[in-house]
């Protein structure tokens, strides 16, 4: 990811989320990485019904098989 | 007054196993057991790992709930199956009940968690998650917690290979890596409910039963691994005792199983006796281990089939509900009755008689929902597993036709509860998996109506 842009959000948000960065013990050194890492996830999820992809179904049923539940 | 609870599961440990073989090489559960109470745990129909955690953490029964295993058939198909995943749960877990009084839980790797929903407190997905790439955290933020400090989880370990020494090495890896973060966890000091399911435990009975067990056919003496379990049990054991020093002194701590384990017989193959008794016919024979989607199942001549897996699912082949269905729907029940009966006095390889069962779901729940099979059949009160595949020159395989196994699952398995207060006052020698979410609700809650 490149080039950057800046967004806006509440005041009150954006000290929520500092608190936030201090109680997690360092995991994020900023608001800006705790957003970034939250938009992406966000971002990343499939439609709210497909849990499963269908690499990921057949993923798991061939360990299903290797398991031997099926 | 709110207590906490801790909530060790150890998927499929047997009771003699825990409580007698090895308790003597296990200090911290002995402890526990000495000094807390201890039962039979009676698990659900099927004793099937993902049926039986959600009855336990619900208090309701697979057919309420609509799981009957990890895969249910898509209604109208032959050979297409979904995989159960936690959004089939409606029912409010544990979890759920307390969040609502606002008390905060931790729940890793209980099944079916994947994907994890949102609760009070922390949730980890379990071995269903398709991978350490997926969204198998809430909240969201905690995958990288964990990562950053324990590495990538390790979701389960394949154990159905003849390379015994790298399943040792990736069944230590993976437990050595679960209590790291179970133990994290377990430091919040926010929590009232922790919760976790160890896989590794399941997996160790699969892959060495048969080199621990002197009555299993396999088994040799002075084996290699003949003390794996053992060793495992160990591990667990001491990994539980550092656990436990994370946790408050006055937390009561429970460890639970979702089933038993035993050893197993072989796998019988369930569709080469529906071609025998003419109840499937096939366009033309097949090679050895032909998976029945592969088959060239005659299904316009084809009364009903069975799927593999600890215990047979047998399903009909009904005009209207099947595409080449040719069981009238008036004559469901006496051909459901006809295989029932059937399938009851089928006898061992050397004619021997079996104590296998055979339930329509009916039977056995009070409400039938989701997409159950129309037959549940344990072949030998559970001592052989059902083989789907085709074109073995025998019905009755010594060997799981999915690679080596030496175990299968059984009725009884595992219910302690220790606290340090000596608060708990039962006696039953027997506790039903359907009445466990009851118990700890009320352990921690102190009330009875949860």
């Amino acid at each position: 990811m490149g080039e950057k842009v800046t967004i806006e959000i509440p005041k009150e948000l954006y000290e929520k989320a500092q608190k936030y960065i201090q109680e997690s013990g360092g995991e994020f050194k900023s608001v800006n990485e705790l957003v970034e890492f939250v938009l992406n996830e966000l971002l990343s999820e499939e439609e709210e019904e497909t849990v499963f992809t269908p690499e990921e179904e057949e993923k798991i049923k061939q360990r299903l098989k290797s398991l031997g539940y099926i | 007054m709110v207590r906490k609870l801790l909530v060790i599961g150890l998927d499929c440990v047997p009771p003699n196993l825990l409580y007698k073989e090895f308790k003597e090489e296990l200090p911290n559960i002995s402890m526990l057991l000495d000094d807390g109470y201890k039962a039979e745990m009676k698990t659900t129909n099927p004793p099937i790992t993902i049926p039986a955690w959600a009855v336990m953490t619900t208090g309701k029964s697979p057919g309420e709930l609509g799981i009957y295993g990890f895969r249910h058939r898509i209604k109208g198909k032959y050979n297409d199956f979904y995989i159960v995943n936690s959004r089939y749960i409606k029912t409010p877990a544990i979890w759920d009940v307390i969040g609502r009084k606002d008390l905060k839980s931790i729940v890793v790797g209980v099944p079916p968690s994947y994907p994890p929903k949102p609760i009070k407190g922390y949730m980890v997905s379990g071995f269903i998650t398709p991978g350490p790439e997926s969204r198998y955290t809430f909240p969201i933020t905690l995958k990288r917690t964990l990562e950053k400090n324990f590495g990538k989880y390790i979701f389960d370990v394949v154990y159905r290979s003849e390379d015994k020494d790298r399943i040792v090495e990736e069944l230590w890896k993976m437990t050595i890596q679960h209590f790291k973060i179970y133990s994290y966890l377990a430091s919040k000091d926010w929590w009232t409910l922790m919760m976790f399911v160890e896989i590794g435990t399941d997996r160790v009975h699969h892959a060495f039963w048969g080199y621990m067990d002197k009555e299993h056919h396999k088994y040799t003496p002075g084996n290699k691994y003949e003390k794996i379990i053992e060793e495992y049990y160990k591990l667990v054991d001491e990994k539980i005792g550092e656990l436990l020093k994370n946790v408050p002194k006055d937390t009561v701590i429970s460890i639970v199983s979702d089933h038993g384990a035993k050893r197993m017989k072989g796998a019988f193959v369930i569709n080469q006796w529906m071609i025998k008794e003419g109840y499937m016919k096939l366009q033309k024979s097949v090679g050895q281990g032909t998976e029945l989607k592969d088959a060239p199942v005659d299904w316009k001549n084809t009364l009903a089939w069975g799927w593999g897996g600890y215990y047979a699912r047998i399903f009909l082949n009904v005009k209207g509900r099947e595409p080449y269905g040719i069981i009238e729907p008036e004559d469901y029940e006496h051909y459901r009755d006809e295989l029932k009966e059937k399938i009851q006095r089928i006898r061992g390889p050397n004619g021997e008689e079996w104590k296998t069962k055979v339930y329509r779901p009916e039977e056995l729940y009070p409400v039938v929902r989701g997409d159950p099979p129309d037959l549940i059949v344990y072949f030998d009160d559970l001592y052989w597993r059902s083989a789907g595949t085709l074109g073995w020159p025998t019905m009755y395989l010594k060997e799981n036709d999915r690679g080596p196994d030496d175990a299968v699952h059984d009725w009884i398995g595992v219910f302690t509860l220790y606290d340090p207060e000596n608060t708990v006052d039962r006696k039953e020698k027997r506790v039903d998996i359907q009445d466990i979410s009851k118990i700890y609700l009320e352990t921690i809650l102190g009330e009875t109506d949860g």
